[in-house]
């Protein structure tokens, strides 16, 4: 049994043995040869060859420097394990970085050389002249009868549904040219979107919500939506939201078909509404100036902003900063950029001619106001700075439209292209840099085929996330929780057992809680910095005690701290000693030679 | 002059160049493009979780043969099929598990229950008794065996020998290399298959117990373990011929099993409900104890890869266990299947073996959503990515609930919860009884620290 020992330690772990041929490399280093122990290594070290990566599998780019070394925690796995993971999220960021160089398709612009020359000069024939031919199918005219239109993209851009007041509906794949479906429905219809993809889409109507699919098909009438006048859809959390005339907002989950929530405003009618398509919070923009930020889980607004003095004409927000900035646009004539962070004041606000109108944010961050007859386009540095006065930024682009009024803007999602809805149709005009030129297949793709279409409805109903997860900030799904304000420990008094104590609180009496900072410098005598870390805290005084406060009484206190106390002293000096010693065994254990003994050893000091 | 360039497409690129040809795809990895990344990996990861549940049937097949408990089981080395099982009846059976087939069926080999098999080489096998025989069975299908319209054997089948005892036998187990094989009765013998008699007894002196279990190491073959009666275990060594260790613990153990990976780990299936590993050359505390069952463990196996075990217990209830996580095993139960009396690892690790009262033996899968059969390059990866996430989202509230969850029979989810009660209340008396007496007289102890009474040499 005695062999089988000394076989079980002949093949230790793989660290363990490496360390040993650290410690035989420094002895042969410092002269003594000694290879009394090769032999059992043997096995040892063919085992440890084999069962090591090869090279092959091993990452190829160096570890990124500054990760975190976590050589505060003693744990030795947890510190390995933590380690190897932000070594890979770090790596991991660095080849973010280089995938950039592997996109392709350069976003568009419009360049002057010198003051003189001004981008808003520009006409769309020229832009039309300086596009490629693809590019230039997509300035549009189309004259349409019955009314202002509204229009929506589906979000990879290919497919567009337009909608007129008098009951007009299309849809129809715009680059290929192919009509989906045309209807006229003989009310008053007000808005118009898909839902997932082009194969349905939802019409607000005179009375109700319909919704029909690619076909025109009527395959659902939405009765709890009454009077609608604007419709938006969540794709990630298949909801259809509605608001209407009579001031309600309403959630209906496209999956399953039930109505998911009702919220009362208690503003009255609305008429504008757009979603933050970062974290899908509604925004509603109301007749009394205010805009309030929905989510489905809360039944009073999130956020309650008065914007305007009078009523909320529209509001976007922008997809380009990852919902950062929101622009709303007033009856009063006024155009202003909020920050989402920070509510306290316009960003930037300026008077727009000829009364408030649509806006839109484009993927790239440019922003089309619609007012009177035209179309101004401004470009994002300028919009987001902050300036006091009322002033409008340098504008990028604009276009007249002689039809007014011009009732909806709509930026498609991976081209240069502005879509306006006017009275008498609509027009698309081209405005270099609106759009994103790298688009992702897997979420959205403009040129999928029917099999990869159908894949993505599977998985993203699978992916599909619940309503209660809709929050401001999207980010706090995988972060930790809170620490729990209420805290059931305190020392003695509640009188809770050790046992019944939450971990940390153990850990924290044994002295064995991790209460160090990540980011703390190696440190080598680990036993001296904790005790001083712990003096501070207790040098640390409260100003108020609890009862009669009397200077005198602090005052004393603190006088008794500096009574010199001779066992105190004593037991300060053992452990000093015993410090001592310990150094010099550890100096004796790393490798320093010990001081050979004379015979004048005897006549030395002891000290 | 003014330089415009508006971004457009080229169709050519993005479609694929001839019909039948994969559409290209393009990524764009900028975060903005992509929404709710993370509340959808964690809706991915929680939809894997739940798949996992949904596909876990872990019940793959039940062998009949057996009229009374199965007592033991032993798996044939170097074969992935083979594998005896003997029973209370006297009855021994040679299963082929991948056939789902009765390879050998001999009725009445001992007279009572068939205490111990174990396989002797390539085609004999050992079996003990408490008829105080230990019999050598030849394996080889002969002509005989089988009847014209497959039925069995027609004459009853011969050991090719018998080994003599004094005293019934509770185990046997054959060395690795030699011909040589150990008993367990109220002593251990060491015997040649040769000869008749024993050819050394193994005992530790003072020792007047009755041994339930012993097994030979598996790398260095001439170590074996017992346990016994008395609430021991006890190392032998063949070479000097004497017991080198004993412990004695608490509760007795009912199984051993040594690590096939970590020849020092010692694997024991005890009394108290818990399964414990020991390192040898520490024997004070165990290594690690496993805490799930809530009645005696009967028997237990280390996976052949060393990574997990398996054990069977008195509350009907077969437990997978990691190694070195001691809580929250795969637990695996039917209807019908009643105390667990043997089990074991398949030689290929992905299937377990359970022995139970009813006489039936059961295959059972050792990962319980594990797909059978062949599965290709792309359903391998979707599996590997399923399993990431999990790991990766494992401590979300909602995902880590699904995963850790299990179905358990009532009888055992009452006798857990009865098992919590009285332990708490142990425990708040333990810590009453420290708060009212002297401060420092009796400490703490930790639960590791209780178990072992005391060590000799």
């Amino acid at each position: 049994m005695d062999s089988l020992i000394a076989k079980a330690d002949a093949l230790g772990p793989v660290a363990k043995r490496r360390k040993i041929y650290k410690d035989e490399h420094r002895k042969k280093s410092n002269g003594s040869s000694s290879r009394s122990a090769a032999p059992s290594d043997l096995t040892a070290g063919s085992v440890s060859i084999r069962t090591s990566v090869p090279k092959s599998l091993r990452p190829t780019s160096p570890p990124p420097e500054n990760v975190p070394k976590y050589s505060h925690i003693k744990d030795r796995k947890l510190r390995t394990q933590l380690t190897r993971q932000s070594t890979w999220s770090a790596r991991n960021k660095v080849l973010l970085k280089d995938a950039e160089l592997l996109l392709t398709e350069e976003v568009g612009r419009i360049d002057v050389d010198g003051e003189m020359e001004k981008t808003w000069r520009v006409s769309q024939d020229e832009v039309i002249n300086a596009a490629g031919q693809e590019a230039a199918r997509g300035r549009k005219e189309w004259t349409l009868d019955g009314g202002p239109y509204r229009s929506k993209y589906t979000r990879n851009g290919r497919h567009i549904a337009v909608v007129g007041r008098k009951g007009h509906v299309a849809t129809f794949d715009w680059q290929a040219g192919v009509l989906h479906t045309e209807l006229q429905l003989r009310e008053t219809c007000r808005d118009i979107t898909f839902l997932h993809d082009h194969s349905h889409f939802a019409v607000a109507q005179q009375k109700y919500v319909y919704i029909y699919d690619r076909d025109g098909v009527e395959l659902h009438q939405l009765k709890s939506h009454i009077e609608p006048t604007r419709l938006e859809f969540l794709p990630f959390h298949w909801l259809l939201a509605s608001v209407g005339n009579s001031g309600y907002l309403k959630y209906q989950d496209t999956s399953t078909g039930q109505l998911l929530v009702e919220h009362r405003t208690k503003l009255g009618a609305c008429t504008t509404m757009t979603q933050n398509t970062h974290n899908a919070v509604i925004h509603l923009g109301h007749q009394n100036g205010t805009v309030t930020l929905w989510t489905p889980n809360l039944p009073y607004p999130a956020v309650r902003l008065l914007s305007h003095l009078g009523p909320v004409v529209s509001v976007s927000v922008d997809p380009s900063t990852g919902g950062r900035y929101m622009a709303s646009a007033g009856q009063d004539g006024t155009v202003k950029v909020w920050d989402c962070r920070n509510w306290k004041g316009a960003v930037r606000q300026w008077n727009a001619r000829g009364g408030g109108g649509e806006l839109e944010w484009s993927q790239k961050g440019t922003l089309a106001v619609t007012t009177g007859g035209s179309v101004n386009i401004y470009t994002k540095p300028s919009i987001q700075a902050s300036f006091a006065g009322t002033v409008s930024p340098p504008l990028y682009l604009t276009h007249p439209i002689p039809h007014r009024p011009l009732s909806s803007a709509r930026f498609c999602p991976f081209h240069d292209i502005l879509t306006v809805g006017h009275s008498a149709g609509l027009s698309s005009i081209l405005v270099p840099g609106s759009g994103e030129p790298n688009f992702d297949s897997a979420e959205a793709d403009p040129f999928e085929n029917k099999k990869a279409r159908r894949e993505r409805e599977i998985k993203s109903l699978l992916d599909k996330i619940q309503p209660d997860m809709i929050t401001l900030d999207p980010e706090f799904i995988g972060s930790l929780a809170p620490p729990p304000k209420l805290s059931t420990a305190v020392e003695g008094v509640h009188d809770v057992p050790f046992a019944r104590l939450p971990r940390l609180e153990r850990l924290r009496v044994q002295g064995k809680a991790d209460e160090t900072e990540g980011d703390d410098p190696v440190d080598d005598e680990g036993d001296e910095a904790r005790p001083s870390k712990k003096s501070s805290h207790e040098e640390k005084e409260k100003k108020k005690m609890r009862g009669k406060n009397k200077s005198l009484k602090r005052y004393l206190r603190k006088q008794r701290k500096n009574v010199i106390d001779p066992r105190a002293i004593a037991v300060k000096a053992k452990l000093e000693k015993e410090r001592e010693e310990r150094r010099k065994e550890r100096a004796l254990a790393n490798g320093a030679e010990k001081q050979k003994s004379s015979a004048l050893d005897r006549f030395k000091r002891r000290t | 002059m003014v330089k415009i360039s508006v971004l457009q497409h080229a169709p050519a690129a993005h479609l694929p160049s001839r019909p039948g040809d994969p559409t290209p795809t393009s990524r764009n990895l900028d975060p903005l493009l992509h929404p709710f990344s993370r509340a959808r990996e964690r809706m991915r990861a929680l939809n894997a979780a739940k798949m996992e549940r949904i596909f876990a049937k872990p019940f793959v097949a039940a062998l009949e043969g057996h009229v009374d408990a199965v007592e033991t089981m032993a798996r044939k080395p170097e074969s992935l099929d083979m594998v005896a099982s003997g029973s209370w009846d006297g009855g021994l059976i040679l299963h082929d598990i991948s056939r789902r087939t009765r390879v050998l069926h001999v009725e009445g080999a001992h007279k009572g229950k068939v205490s111990g098999v174990c396989f002797a080489g390539k085609d004999r096998l050992l079996s003990c008794g408490v008829d105080r025989n230990v019999k050598l069975w030849n394996i080889q299908q002969s002509t005989d065996d089988v009847d014209d319209d497959g039925a069995g054997p027609s004459v009853k089948r011969k050991p090719l020998n018998i080994f003599p005892g004094k005293a019934a036998f509770n185990s046997v187990d054959h060395h690795r290399s030699d011909p040589l094989f150990a008993t367990a009765s109220n002593l251990v013998q060491i015997w040649d298959e040769t000869r008749k008699a024993a050819i050394s007894d193994l005992t530790f002196p003072t020792s007047t117990e009755t041994i339930s279990a012993v097994r030979f190491n598996l790398s260095e073959s001439s170590v074996l373990a017992s346990i016994g009666s008395d609430r021991t275990f006890t190392l032998y060594d063949i070479r000097t011929g004497k017991a080198e260790r004993r412990v004695v613990m608490q509760m007795s153990s009912n199984s051993l099993s040594w690590s096939p990976t970590f020849p020092t780990v010692l694997l024991l299936a005890s009394e108290d409900h818990n399964l414990y590993t020991f390192d040898i050359r520490s024997l004070r505390t165990p290594t690690q104890i496993y805490k799930a069952h809530v009645a005696a463990v009967m028997s237990c196996d280390w996976s052949p890869t060393g990574t997990e075990l398996v054990s069977g217990g008195w509350d009907r209830t077969v437990r997978i266990w990691k190694e070195g996580v001691g809580t929250a095993p795969e637990v695996y139960h039917t209807k019908r299947m009643q105390r667990v009396t043997s089990t074991l690892y398949t030689a290929d690790a992905r299937f377990v073996l359970s022995g139970s009262d009813d006489g039936n033996v059961r295959i059972w899968k050792a990962h319980a959503s594990e797909k059978l059969g062949i599965i290709t390059a792309r359903e391998r990866s979707a599996i590997e990515y399923r399993e990431s996430l999990k790991e990766r989202w494992k401590m979300d509230a909602e995902v880590g609930k699904v995963q850790r969850s299990r179905h358990i029979p009532k009888p055992v989810h009452k006798a857990g919860q009865l098992k919590r009660t009285m332990l708490e209340a142990r425990r708040v008396k333990e810590e009453r009884r420290r708060k009212h007496s002297r401060a420092g007289e009796n400490k703490p102890k930790a639960e590791r620290k209780k178990l072992v009474i005391a060590e000799q040499t």
